[in-house]
């Protein structure tokens, strides 16, 4: 209830901050383009900033402590490709496209049954846009997006977790004025949030969705024997656009000899799924705020 | 009525001859444009093609980045000529990373893959051009592609240590990802760079801002 709270109130900040910087300048198709990309923008950072008090523990001191458990986030999974994006092929004709969405209805019903809420970017045999799969998530205060991808490659029946990865920035060029630990500094901090482009919505999310994908490798390392203990960080594109925490999980592979392995680990992965979020939520609640 | 019905005979046999005559020009440009495109290709390939042995190369223990498992590189160490020359020194690394694999299955990148150019910027950012084949023949997958990614970008951090961050482009285009999953629209880190040095001599004020707003030139 606090973090809905918490969030409405970061959230009107931003939304001042953002009509300031808009007030007296341009005009006309100028305006109406500024005016867009700022609404992206904002939801992007409000959404992005919203659950960063919490895991960092760096909540505000007007507010008080939680009094119960964070709201239950929706879970939005992903059954990546779809249309004419088949994702991989394996030679027994097994096509990443329709096993992801089989194992994403199985995964709805089993966590809704463990009582989360469950919402997929797609229902069908259709390829929405990275970026609507990523305003999927970016439309509720509170979401957890899971991308299911099912690989090429990898001992089959081990599954994989990955949370996005950028690229480090370069140091700006020296500039005469600015002190070499100045230009470090600011190389090093990341652009404010308020003016974080949508390309880069996943950027404050980071560290919440290692976390979370450290949890949840642990988990699958448990359940589907072989898998790695640890998450890998990689440039997935569906991650990217996403402002909240976001990991993709992959399973291997295409290349077994029927699909009915695949949608199998169905079940067990809603267990790791539901265990993982659940552990995430009891982490993030468990810090104290001051 | 026969003089509608010729009337409208006129217009429909005036309406195929006109259409044949514009599919025949339509085909003809078409040829055009494919011509051209495919010698383009093979121009491109002949004048960047390096000579990939030059007199200045040393023989080099160098660490080639293969794959060791399903999910993991590890270096193999070979002795290849390499040029000091940045640039061409990375070419000769991805065309032994490319033809020169010990084992099949330590392959990271698909065969035949061509690299049709490299390029230095003066800040350590380094551009490779890839042929289609990059992209075309990869297995999908966040596992294949970033373990691809990662065999270029490890093989050259090793050994080229002026390299900063690596862009890969598949023919000549930015492409949103290499097949399916892996993000090439970014940059991946190689070399971190080195701490900042001195500052400069000649010191210029800080900006100080205006205290009324400039009208704006539109
Ligand atoms: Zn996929």
């Amino acid at each position: 209830m606090s973090w809905a709270r918490e969030r409405a109130a970061v959230a009107g900040e931003n939304k001042s901050a953002l009509l300031d910087i808009g007030r007296g300048r341009g005009s006309g198709i100028l305006a109406a383009v500024r005016h867009y990309l700022w609404l992206m923008i904002f939801l992007a950072a409000a959404a992005g900033l919203a659950d960063q008090p919490a895991f960092a523990g760096q909540a505000s001191a007007q507010q008080p402590p939680p009094a119960a458990a964070p709201p239950s986030p929706m879970i939005v999974l992903d059954p990546a490709h779809g249309g004419i994006d088949t994702g991989a092929r394996g030679e027994n004709g097994i096509v990443e496209k329709d096993i992801v969405l089989a194992i994403a209805r199985t995964l709805r019903a089993e966590l809704e049954r463990q009582g989360f809420r469950v919402v997929l970017t797609r229902e069908a045999d259709t390829d929405p846009s990275y970026d609507d799969r990523a305003a999927a998530a970016n439309a509720y205060r509170y979401a957890i997006l899971i991308s299911l991808h099912i690989a090429s490659t990898g001992k089959p029946g081990t599954v994989r977790a990955y949370y996005e990865q950028f690229s480090t920035p370069l140091p700006p060029p020296a500039s005469p004025a600015a002190s070499p630990a100045a230009a470090q500094a600011r190389s090093a901090t990341p652009p404010p949030a308020s003016l974080l482009p949508w390309h880069e919505a996943q950027q404050p999310s980071v560290a919440a969705s290692r976390h979370l994908a450290e949890i949840l490798q642990l988990e699958l390392a448990r359940s589907f024997a072989g898998s790695p203990a640890q998450p890998t960080g990689a440039a997935v594109r569906e991650l990217r656009s996403v402002a909240g925490p976001a990991v993709a999980v992959e399973i291997s592979s295409v290349s077994v000899s029927n699909a009915e392995m695949l949608t199998g680990m169905a079940a067990p992965l809603a267990l790791a799924i539901g265990r993982s979020v659940d552990a995430y939520r009891a982490g993030s609640v468990a810090v104290p705020k001051s | 009525m026969t003089r509608t019905f010729m009337v409208a005979l006129v217009i429909l046999a005036a309406a195929v001859v006109i259409g044949l005559i514009s599919l025949r020009g339509l085909r003809r440009h078409m040829q055009r444009m494919a011509v051209p495109q495919f010698a383009e290709e093979q121009a491109r390939r002949e004048v960047l093609a390096p000579p990939i042995s030059t007199a200045s190369d040393v023989p080099t223990k160098a660490e080639i980045f293969w794959a060791a498992g399903p999910d993991t590189l590890a270096p193999v160490e070979m002795e290849l000529p390499l040029s000091a020359d940045p640039a061409v020194r990375s070419k000769q690394l991805i065309e032994a990373l490319v033809s020169r694999p010990p084992t099949i299955g330590q392959r990271t990148l698909p065969p035949g893959v061509v690299l049709l150019g490299f390029y230095v910027l003066s800040d350590g950012t380094a551009i490779a051009d890839f042929s289609d084949t990059l992209a075309s023949n990869m297995p999908s997958g966040i596992l294949s592609e970033s373990l691809a990614v990662n065999s270029i970008a490890r093989t050259l951090a090793s050994n080229v240590p002026s390299l900063r961050r690596l862009k890969i482009l598949i023919h000549g285009q930015e492409a949103e990802t290499l097949a399916g999953h892996v993000d090439l629209t970014g940059f991946f880190d190689l070399n971190p760079a080195p701490p900042a040095s001195a500052p400069a001599a000649v010191a210029t004020p800080p900006e100080i801002p205006a205290p009324h707003p400039v009208p704006a030139a539109h």
